[in-house]
């Protein structure tokens, strides 16, 4: 849980406190050697994104090599640029 | 309205380990070991650091910095043996103190003045593996009345540790736990875990930990 808290502080650090109901993706790359259940982010994650501040965000756990543990990018419901092509 | 992506490619961690590397740099600028101490809930940390404070609270200036999900009652009883400053951190919820929290705590200690620092961590041993506090080094403490494989069923914690305690060994006589069996488990995840055999009610292994404590401020190390 905690380190599902440190994700959403770094999202909300990158979208600001008032955007975090835009949040629809908050993304993540965890290593097999990250020392990191993912099922078990994955469930605090969903209690954490699906409630308030947040309103409908739902987590994406993608792997990656080695102790990779890392946020890769938010998908947030605006009108702004793309920072990636997807 | 449409879906913006917006790239973030952080590492959970950043913020953290850079507070922990000012703790650390801090702390080795005033030439002042700190010890994390991580273990299970009713592991006996809090009796051992008492009796670390009774054996060595004359001769070292020792500072210890608490944590506790909620009350500061770890304190209070710390603080019953020592006439220096015990700050409580109560996390009001968090299993574990983070780098940010061992900051602020330190803003209360005079480094000047303090030749060992002790870090009581949250009882718990999954996540205070992750979180570097800019501690010299984390001692996992466990106790015969758990299970041999705790070292094998908590992996980080035991990888993250430098040293090992293994507590109670006053209660060995009642119990079916193989202490060689906990200490190959132990070196299985992690082959340079130094480990202290201790009773912290009976006083057994105390006199090998606290000179090995002792080895360690470097204002008592022999040459």
């Amino acid at each position: 849980m905690s380190l599902a808290l440190e994700i959403c502080r770094i999202t909300e650090e990158h979208v600001g406190t008032a955007r975090l109901g835009d949040v629809r993706v908050v993304a993540l790359e965890v290593g097999d050697d990250a020392g990191v259940e993912r099922a078990n982010l994955e469930f605090c994650l969903e209690a954490l994104l699906g409630s308030p501040p947040f309103g409908a965000a739902r987590p994406v756990i993608e792997p990656a090599p080695g102790d990779v543990f890392r946020v890769k990018y938010l998908e947030v419901e605006d009108d702004g640029p793309d920072d990636r092509r997807t | 309205m449409t879906v913006r992506t917006i790239d973030v490619r952080e590492r959970v961690m950043t913020r953290n380990d850079e507070l922990a590397a000012d703790v650390r740099a801090r702390l080795a600028a005033a030439g002042v070991p700190s010890f994390n101490l991580v273990s299970s809930p009713g592991s006996g940390k809090t009796l051992l650091l008492e009796r670390t404070l009774e054996r060595l609270g004359d001769r070292l200036r020792i500072a210890v910095v608490t944590g506790d999900v909620q009350t500061q009652n770890d304190a209070d009883r710390l603080a019953a043996h020592t006439d220096r400053l015990v700050q409580a951190v109560v996390t009001n919820g968090a299993c574990h103190l983070d780098a940010r929290q061992v900051t602020s705590a330190l803003e209360a200690i005079d480094l000047e003045d303090t030749d060992l620092l002790f870090v009581e961590n949250v009882g718990n041993l999954v996540c205070p593996a992750s979180w570097d506090l800019g501690e010299t080094a984390k001692v996992v403490v466990f106790s015969v009345t758990e299970g041999e494989d705790k070292p094998v069923k908590y992996p980080k914690m035991f990888r993250m540790a430098r040293y090992a305690v293994l507590n109670k060994v006053d209660l060995l006589p009642y119990l079916d736990f193989d202490v060689d069996r906990a200490v190959a488990f132990a070196r299985e995840v992690n082959p340079d875990l130094r480990f202290f055999l201790t009773s912290a009610r009976t006083g057994e292994g105390l006199d090998e930990w606290t000179a090995f404590l002792q080895s360690q401020v470097p204002s008592t190390v022999t040459t």
